[in-house]
């Protein structure tokens, strides 16, 4: 059909023309105008409108308005419409019903629109000025609704649209091909009727297809669930929600799509989160253990499309990982070599790591996770800070076979990561110290600079009160080393004797090395004694004032030894032979005596040297008790306990490839019992000091706090060494309170006041 | 106790052979009083109101031994009860103790019993026996009871030590607290748990604060109350070992 009508000037020039005695019309006349519109609005319906001329319609129907009838042409107008949708156009579409249905309801939905655009364009000033002055729905809409109400929503019609639709998309889903076009249309026709609103679009279809998809997808995943492994469940889920998502797009209202997504992600994620993650031999964990990165990434993704979906995943993973490290830690068998231990947690650290990074795209909920369960078991193990500096000593002596200075920069920076996340960081301290000053002492860093940036690195994370006194250690070798070099000058200028003893001595600053319990004591021979004396005057005429005291237990010597002077028995070599041996102050305590006697018994030497026992023992174990190569003294009888009275000989038949023999001592790695009982007392000791420093520091600041605020703040300002216990921090409160530091205000016993 | 016999004569009825409402004895009465009036009553006032110094020491000197004249001992405070007619464990002569401002228990310096008479004017054993309520009643005053009950601490602590040993806390407790429901078992607990010998000043007065907040079943004791440790551990103690205590809400 087309279009005859032409935009239309809208002045109104007829009124000019006809004059007030026009200004009521009689009924008969209103009538006559209503019949000729009545018509022309059934002959468009039919189709048949290319006879009609709209500017006489536009006239006629102007007329009636103006002359106030407007509300007859309404009424009129409704009953029209609504004649022709009941008694034609439903009757078709009811025949259609099992035939063509979606067909014929588009064809009708089409020509009713057609014909309404063309209805009000005739009534156009009718919607302009009656329409608005009485807030009566505009023609086009009037139509909408007629056509909603008696057609589309009429009954079986309604029911049987609703049924074709969804029957429909659930051959889709079954695999068949249908008319797309045909529910697109049905679709777009249900929008528009919501006349700016999606209501009927929602009610009429949307709803009862989100239900028919939930009740669809939720067998599909039971079934499905059972049948398959979590990774092609997940594989499957992704592609049915891209199917829906398409469908959507391509034939339903697109507005649907995140609304259909949303119920695929209830009906196939959301309810069975937790059995995808925990499916036995496919789930999370099997995934875990047998390194699937990528199925691990697509749990990560899918599950991330729902509000709790990665808290599951990220619980999963926490519990194995933390199963996985308190294994590690509590191992008993294996948790006597501190170096395998702390390698173990840096393979399960780096292995979960990578996880991390390729399956779970660094997302915070994980990476928050593995922190937290490394706290959480690392410091089940009370060992953990010793065992760390161990392997931190590992690494820094010499002798680490074939690692460049990256290598170890490398691993110690893992080792820092382990580090963090222990709570005891004050006993770690403790341990390093020792750790460090025997590789100083003992000449066995790999390289001052690895040393230096090591502590570096634990001066970032802890600040300099920890790290001040390593450095300071460090200090005094370099100082030591100016002073030996001064006093050699010393020496030669003054020829002074030194009894034929090459002598090196280290200066260390009693507050920054680790304290012994007690000096150990220990009779030095006297060309050494005699020796060192010469440095302490030397030393203590430069710094008056200052007291040095020997250390025997960290001390070592250069032996000229001759064996084989007086060959014990074939097949002993006959010519005598000289080594140089190196050994611990504490053997060349003992070795010394045997130039006076042949033979000692464990007793004598124990009275001659007064070595502590358990020094001795390890001293002379070394020597005679080790490996032949080490061999030096002979023990009599040869049993591996040391008795009063057993003997001890000088071993003449001793060989060495080697012209200088290290004697090793029998060096415990990592303490004995009693030893670490000890360093714990000290940790005690020390925490309580730094506890009562912390109070007195807050109190001077604050002046007046309450109980509870005062035990957060300590806490608080002690988590980076310890965690201080509450009973602990009251304790040294109560002390500080004995001793007049704090008192209770006398208004109220729970706040405390600064006593100055 | 005899009373004293001036109080008869002055004219308090004797019960029984009252006067019946008549003239004569009532002038009688009346005679007697007023013929012994001018100098009784000012041989009365002169008694009951004023105090002397002079009398203070003399009495304080019943008390004292050649050897140490200026100094009150444990002799001469058993004397000074017997006289008093108290108790040498009865609280009331810790308030008195009180009063005199005295350093250490058992003793008496004449500086101090001085100060504590001439507070309470008394110079003579009567005057503070009439006394002796009035400073029985001081002690229902929750301030100047707490007061005491610091003072005591020091009071009965050997000089020596910065603390009073548990065995004499535990009597003093007794003497100041013997209401208190908890008392017997903190004492008990204190004795047996080896590590306290001693109960330092912090924990003496919070004990009096413990036994005045919390109740006997510890209903309202508050594990962040800020209470010395070893108040903690006698609740814990308490709840372990007495099955009538409810358990740690």
């Amino acid at each position: 059909m087309i279009r005859k009508f032409k935009v239309w000037n809208f002045s109104e020039p007829y009124y000019q023309m006809y004059p007030d005695t026009w200004m009521t019309m009689d009924e008969k006349y209103v009538e006559r105008i209503w019949s000729l519109l009545k018509n022309a609005i059934q002959e468009i319906q039919k189709k048949n409108n290319s006879g009609l001329s709209f500017e006489e319609l536009y006239r006629n129907a102007y007329t009636m308005v103006l002359h106030k009838h407007g509300e007859r042409l309404y009424t009129g107008l409704k009953e029209v419409v609504t004649q022709h949708l009941e008694t034609k156009v439903r009757e078709d579409v009811l025949h259609s019903l099992h035939n063509g249905f979606l067909q014929t309801l588009n064809n009708a939905w089409t020509d009713h629109q057609t014909s309404m655009v063309m209805i009000r364009d005739i009534l156009m000033y009718m919607d302009r000025v009656f329409v608005q002055q009485n807030e009566v729905d505009n023609v086009y809409n009037l139509g909408l609704i007629i056509f909603r109400d008696q057609v589309v929503r009429y009954g079986c019609i309604r029911d049987h649209l609703r049924q074709t639709l969804l029957e429909l998309v659930a051959r889709e889903r079954r695999g068949e091909v249908v008319d797309r076009l045909a529910i697109r249309n049905a679709c777009q026709m249900l929008m528009v009727l919501g006349i700016n609103s999606r209501a009927v679009y929602e009610e009429d279809f949307e709803k009862p297809f989100l239900h028919q998809s939930s009740e669809f997808y939720r067998m599909e995943s039971q079934k499905f669930l059972a049948e398959n492994s979590a990774a092609v469940y997940i594989n499957r889920v992704e592609a049915r929600i891209s199917e829906e998502a398409e469908r959507a797009r391509h034939y339903l209202d697109e507005s649907t799509e995140p609304r259909v997504v949303s119920v695929l992600e209830h009906e196939l994620i959301e309810r069975h989160m937790k059995t995808i993650v925990e499916m036995e031999n496919s789930g999370v964990v099997h995934m875990l253990t047998h390194t699937r990165t990528s199925e691990l990434g697509c749990v990560y993704k899918l599950l991330s499309r729902v509000g709790e979906g990665l808290r599951t995943v990220a619980d999963a993973v926490s519990a194995h990982l933390r199963e996985q490290g308190r294994a590690l830690v509590t191992d008993t068998l294996h948790n006597t070599n501190a170096i395998a231990y702390v390698q173990n947690l840096l393979d399960l650290k780096d292995r979960f790591d990578h996880f991390l990074q390729n399956s779970f795209n660094n997302d915070k909920i994980f990476k928050h996770m593995i922190t937290s369960d490394f706290e959480y078991f690392l410091n089940l193990n009370n060992k953990s800070p010793e065992f760390l500096s161990l392997f931190i000593d590992g690494k820094l002596k010499k002798g680490e076979k074939g690692m460049s200075e990256q290598e170890i920069e490398a691993v110690l920076d893992k080792t820092m990561v382990l580090f963090r996340f222990l709570q005891e960081k004050d006993v770690f301290e403790r341990y390093y110290k020792q750790h460090l000053a025997k590789r100083l002492l003992l000449n066995k860093s790999v390289s001052d600079d690895s040393e230096k940036n090591m502590i570096s690195k634990l001066k970032t994370e802890c600040g300099c009160q920890f790290t001040s006194k390593l450095e300071g250690m460090f200090k005094d070798m370099t100082v030591s080393n100016t002073i030996m070099d001064e006093f050699k000058e010393h020496v030669l200028s003054s020829g002074l004797n030194l009894y034929g003893v090459d002598l090196s001595v280290r200066v260390l600053t009693t507050g920054f090395w680790p304290t012994q319990s007690a000096t150990p004591k220990c009779n030095i021979p006297a060309a050494p004694r005699n020796a060192f004396e010469v440095f302490r005057s030397f030393y203590l005429a430069k710094h008056s004032g200052r007291q040095l005291s020997l250390q025997p237990q960290l001390g070592s010597a250069d032996l000229h030894a001759t064996f084989g002077a007086a060959p014990a028995s074939p097949p002993a070599p006959a010519a005598p032979r000289r080594h140089i041996i190196q050994v611990s102050t504490f053997q060349m305590c003992v070795l010394l005596l045997f130039n006076q006697r042949d033979r000692l018994t464990y007793e004598e030497l124990l009275n001659e040297t007064d070595i502590p026992e358990k020094d001795l023992v390890r001293a002379l174990q070394s020597l005679a008790m080790g490996k032949p190569t080490q061999r030096i003294l002979i023990k009599h009888p040869k049993t591996k306990e040391i008795e009063p009275s057993h003997q001890f000989y000088v071993n003449d038949a001793f060989t060495s490839k080697l012209h200088r023999v290290k004697i090793q001592t029998v060096a415990a790695k990592g303490e004995s019992e009693p030893e670490r009982r000890e360093t714990r007392n000290k940790v005690d000791e020390d925490r309580k000091h730094e506890i009562e420093a912390a109070i007195v520091r807050i109190m001077k600041a604050r002046k007046k706090m309450a109980h509870t605020l005062l035990v957060a703040e300590v806490t608080e300002q002690l988590r980076v060494r310890f965690l201080p216990s509450p009973v602990v921090i009251k304790k040294r409160i109560e002390g500080l309170i004995e001793r007049e530091y704090l008192a209770r205000t006398p208004d109220d016993r729970k706040v405390y006041n600064y006593v100055a | 106790m005899p009373r004293s016999s001036k109080r008869t004569r002055s004219g308090a009825p004797t019960s029984g052979n009252d006067v019946l409402p008549g003239a004569t004895s009532i002038d009688e009465h009346h005679h007697h009083k007023r013929s012994r009036n001018s100098s009784l009553r000012r041989h009365l006032k002169a008694e009951d109101t004023s105090f002397s110094v002079k009398k203070c020491l003399s009495w304080f000197k019943e008390y004292t031994s050649v050897s140490e004249p200026d100094v009150l001992g444990p002799e001469g405070m058993e004397k000074f009860c017997a006289d008093l007619g108290v108790d040498p464990e009865n609280v009331v002569m810790l308030v008195i103790a009180y009063k005199m401002g005295a350093k250490q228990m058992g003793f008496f310096t004449q500086e101090e019993w001085l100060k504590g008479l001439t507070e309470l004017q008394c110079d003579n054993v009567h005057k503070l026996q009439n006394k002796l309520d009035y400073l029985r009643n001081l002690l229902n005053d929750p301030h100047i009871f707490k007061a005491i009950y610091r003072y005591s601490y020091d009071f009965a602590r050997d000089k020596e030590q910065r603390s009073l040993d548990t065995e004499v806390a535990g009597a003093l407790l007794g003497v100041l607290l013997p209401r208190w429901a908890l008392r017997a078992a903190l004492c008990e607990f204190i004795a047996r748990e080896r590590r306290y010998r001693v109960v330092n000043r912090d924990q003496w007065c919070n004990i009096l604060e413990f036994s005045r907040t919390v109740d006997a079943h510890l209903a309202s004791y508050d594990a962040d109350g800020a209470w010395p440790v070893m108040l903690d551990e006698f609740v814990e103690w308490l709840r372990a070992n007495d099955s009538s205590m409810p358990p740690a809400s």
